[in-house]
Formats: structure tokens, sequence, C-alpha cells
């Protein structure tokens, strides 16, 4: 085949957004033909978490800082959609302060949680007005607080949010097979946002803030496009959740779930999209292998790890990557066109200075 | 002829807690001018530049664009209206290819994505650097980082460019290319640079006036034969330093 010929190079150029999308659908296609009930709803947590993390990616990625904050959007996008999707009969009970024209409505889940993205999102523009003007540990810490407001926030909201106890009677429509679709839209937004005139002026900001704008780069203005972008598919995902559950409490919404997503993303790769994907799906599964085995199974011998084990196994992998591997298992690249060599930075010695 | 752009920094100083690093500096430069800036160490060479680029606002006077002040302006904004700079660590993307190296400057002034790297490969092919394109930027040699950075801050033509030292660390041969690149700038892009540099070799060959500095404060200003020659110059250079 003629080696330049532009088929091949469009074909290399969409490349890593056509071998994840196939890694994922083959992923679900397999686990779903088994037909196990149980693995079937890990696996569509771990496809709403890969929404999440690849949201995660879009921002923390691009733009180098981290965020400790967009579960909070998560948790905005889910009660926004079951505020629209709840049963009317089981609304007037959990959340009577709700406006009277939702009290007496209730809608389709996928207009009312696309509706919990764009609420996420105007938030994500709000805050982002204040948050993305810092830079460094000072952002992290100020979406970390930005997370700690919103969720005791939520929790004395009680009648809007049910405060400690929960929100009921969510109808789940979350399957595997919506959550794969969630996913591949996900995925597609963050690659060709990535690849993007936005993307590109972000990352360059994110390599040196000040050549940046010596280069015309706007640089708070292209943090906030990502936080918004990325809030989106975080309040996506929430509402996604609700509809898995089937009920919504505000302590799903805080540090377990921050914290997971996060190491998700660093053990595959915090700067790449394929980072995302792969360490969402190598994390889930190893975590769901602890899981068996903290139930216990016999494989000749009984074997049964005690309880917790899966936070200890997360614990470690982590570890392991920080220690050995700091750009996470995809060495912070792309899959990319594998027959033709590619130079990449860890291949070419690099300049001391 | 060209349109006639001038950029005048008229009266400024720049004081740090009581440290004076710039001295009521007042200097100008119009389109396809070469103006040296010399001056030993902490002379507040890259304080001037900073000034005029938009990184560091002045204690006193102001800059003009064109007439216009400059006080309002950011550092993306500024660059948007004309005004580029180049840095001396280069400062360059590493993790990214070349080619995005210099289309950033491109889509950051809102052009889209497929027109800023068709410029940026139009301008890596003539500074000589297209066969690099798609490397990575951290894996280049010394010499071609600062033709990156250098072709980076030509992208949509600016009204001036700012090189920062761009010399240093460069071996005769190579200051003789860069000599030529700094003029093939000016007589291609039309614009004003403003050369800042140690090496006076270069500066003396290049610039068509040069502009002296010592502990903030001018001490020359002229034509390269004159400022050779001035007992100011030649005192802050062998004496003090």
């Amino acid at each position: 085949m003629e080696p330049n010929s532009p088929f091949q190079r469009t074909l290399r150029e969409f490349w890593p957004l056509l071998i994840l999308s196939a890694l994922v659908t083959a992923v679900v296609v397999i686990i779903q033909a088994f037909g196990d009930p149980i693995v079937s709803r890990s696996l569509t947590e771990a496809l709403i978490r890969l929404v999440v993390v690849v949201a995660l990616f879009i921002f923390i990625g691009n733009s180098g800082l981290m965020s400790f904050g967009h579960i909070a959007f998560m948790m905005i996008g889910a009660y926004a959609t079951a505020w629209q999707t709840m049963p009317v009969m089981t609304k007037g009970i959990f959340a009577p302060g709700l406006p009277e024209y939702l009290l007496q409505n209730s809608h389709h889940w996928i207009p009312a949680t696309l509706i919990g993205g764009v609420a996420a999102s105007v938030v994500a523009l709000v805050a982002g007005l204040a948050l993305m003007r810092l830079s460094g540990i000072a952002a992290s810490i100020g979406t970390f607080a930005f997370l700690m407001v919103f969720y005791s926030f939520y929790l004395q909201w009680s009648t809007w949010t049910a405060g400690q106890s929960s929100l009921v009677g969510l109808p789940m429509t979350t399957t595997p097979w919506v959550g794969l679709v969630f996913s591949l839209v996900a995925i597609a937004v963050a690659f060709f946002y990535a690849r993007s005139r936005f993307g590109l002026a972000l990352r360059a900001s994110r390599e040196d803030a000040v050549a940046a704008q010596a280069s015309g780069v706007n640089v708070q203005v292209q943090r906030l496009i990502a936080f918004v972008v990325s809030a989106f598919l975080c309040g996506l995902a929430g509402g996604l959740y609700g509809h898995f559950l089937g009920l919504l409490t505000v302590d799903t919404f805080y540090l377990p779930l921050t914290f997971i997503t996060i190491a998700m993303l660093v053990v595959g790769g915090m700067n790449s999209l394929s980072g995302a994907v792969v360490g969402t799906l190598f994390v889930s599964f190893a975590i769901e292998i602890l899981r068996v085995l903290e139930r216990g199974v016999t494989v000749g011998v009984p074997v049964k790890l005690p309880a917790n084990s899966a936070e200890v196994g997360l614990g470690i992998i982590l570890l392991l990557v920080l220690i050995f591997r700091r750009t996470g298992i995809t060495r912070n690249q792309e899959i990319y066109w594998p027959w033709k060599p590619v130079v990449s930075v860890s291949s070419v010695t690099r300049r001391q200075s | 002829m060209k349109r006639q752009d001038t950029l005048e920094i008229s009266g400024v100083t720049v004081r740090f807690q009581g440290l004076t690093a710039i001295d009521s500096v007042t200097e100008s430069l119009v389109s396809g001018e070469i103006l040296g800036l010399i001056g030993p160490n902490g002379a507040g060479k890259t304080t001037l530049v900073n000034v005029v680029s938009g990184f560091q606002k002045p204690t006193e006077g102001s800059v003009l664009l064109n007439g216009r002040t400059t006080g309002a302006e950011t550092p993306h904004s500024l660059r948007r209206r004309g005004v580029a700079r180049t840095f001396q660590a280069g400062r360059l993307f590493r993790e990214m290819s070349v080619l995005e190296n210099v289309a950033v400057a491109g889509v950051g002034m809102g052009r889209t994505r497929a027109a800023a790297h068709a410029e940026a490969m139009e301008l890596l092919d003539w500074i000589g650097l297209a066969p690099k394109a798609n490397l990575i930027a951290g894996a280049l040699p010394y010499t071609d980082e600062r033709r990156v950075g250098i072709a980076r801050a030509l992208m949509q033509s600016p009204h001036f460019v700012l090189l920062d030292e761009p010399a240093a660390g460069m071996s005769d041969l190579e200051c003789d290319e860069l000599m030529r690149l700094v003029r093939d700038i000016r007589d291609r892009f039309g614009c004003g640079v403003l050369l800042i540099e140690h090496n006076m070799r270069v500066v003396m060959e290049v610039c068509e006036r040069i502009h002296v500095l010592d502990s903030g404060r001018t001490i020359a200003q002229g034509k390269p034969e004159a400022v050779r020659n001035d007992p100011a110059v030649i005192e802050a250079y062998l004496g003090g330093g």
C-alpha cells in the first residue's frame, strides 16, 4: 500500500480514536456475551467511570492542572437529572422543595441527562471564572474546596436532595449498552477537542504558560473552555450513575469516587486519551478481580482475601505506577499507527540542561 | 512601501521594591529597522523586553504602539496587536512537535487549526526546519531550538519582533547564520527588530542603531561605530561589568 496515500494519512490521524473505540466496544461485547448479571453491573459502573475519567483527561491532561472538583459536577448532573426523571409520586415525598413544574411532571431520561450535563457546565463556567485564574497547587486546592463546598451544600439542601437520606425510585435505565454509547461519545469529544485549536493552545500553556501567552494564547479562556467541556461530560456521567443505582445519596459523590477516578487517570497516563481509557479498564478489571477474591473463590484450593483488599490493591497499583512509571501505562503517548516508526520523547535522548 | 509602524518606549522606569531595574529609558523603533540593545549582565535588558511585550508593567512611563499606550494590554493581546518576542531560554513546548510549537502562535491568534498548520509549515520551510517538523521539540539541538522560537514569533507577520539573546552559546559560524537570518526577517516581514545580544560582533554587524544600558540607565545611543568608541561603553564593558 502507498504509505502516504490520503486514505492512509487520514486513517493514521484517527487511529487512536478508532482503536480506543474498538477496544471499549470489544470489552463490552465480550463481557455481555457471558451474560452474568453481576459482572454486567460492574461493567456498567466501569463505563460510567470511563466517561468521568475521559472528562478528567480533557481538563487535567490538556491543562496540566490537577482537579479534585470534577465529582461535584457529576453530583450536579446526577441531581439535576433525577429531579426531572423521578416519578411524580416519589418526588413529592423525597424532594418536596422542587418547583411546581418539576413536581407535576416527569421526563424521559435522555433529554433529562443532557440537561443535567448543561447544568454542570453552567456551574463550571461560573466557578471557572475564578478557579481558572489559579495555577499549580493553588488550582488543586481551589478545586478541592469547590468539591467540599458543593458536597456540604447538597447535604444541607434537604428539600431538594433529601440531605442525609436518599432520593429513591429513579428509573434504572442505564444498561451496559447505554454506558457504551456514552463512553464512545466521551472518547470522541475528548479526541476532537485535543486535536482542535483549543486543545493545541491549552497544551501549549501546560508546557509553558509564559511562552503560550507570548504566542497570543489567552490561557485563562482556554482553561475555562476545557473546564466547561469536561464538566458537561461529568454531568452526563452523573445522570447515568443515578439511573444505574436507582437512588442518589450525596455521600456517593465525595472523596472515594474522586480518588478512584484520578487514580485511574494517573495509572493510565494523565496526558493521553489512551491513558484515560486504558487506565480505567485496567483499574476496573483489577478491582473486580480483587472483589471476587474478597468474596472467596476456589482455584484448586480455597482463596479468600480480607475485606477492603480492593482499596489496598488500588493503593499498591498507584504506588507502583508512581514509583516505576510516572507517565502511566501508556507513557503519556497515544496508541499510534503501528506500522511505521514514530519518534517519541522517550525514544530520543533529550538534551540535559 | 509597506506600512510604517512605530513602537515608542517613553521614559520607562521599573522598580522592584526599591531596586531600580530600569531608569527612565526612552527609545523608539520603526518598521524595517534593526535596533540593538546591549549592556552587561543585570543591566536591565530583559526587563525592558518584558515591559515592551507586556509581561511587566512599568512603574513610570509608558510604551506606545502606533501612538496608543499599551498599558492595559496583556502579553497575549499585545502579541495579537503585532508585538512578538522570543525567550533567552528558548521556552519551547517541549513535549509537542516542532510544527505544533509554531502553529500554537497561529491558533493563539484565532486562526483555525488547518490555517495555522499551513502557515507554520511554510515558516519552517523558510527557516530550514521543515524536515524536522514532526520531531518532538524537546529533542532538538540548541541552535534549532532558537530557530523554532524565532519561527513561532514570526507567525502572523508581527510588526515588531524582540529577540532575547538569540546568539547565546553559539559558535562563530552559527552566529554568521543568525546574522543572515535577522536581516532576512527584516527583509521578508518588513518588521522592526529589537535585538538583545551579548555578542558584540553580531550586534555591531547587524544593527543600524544601538542602545546601551548599564545598571538600568542609558549610557549611549547611536550608530555602531559611535557606540563602539564611546568611553562610557568601554568603561561599562571593560571596567565594572
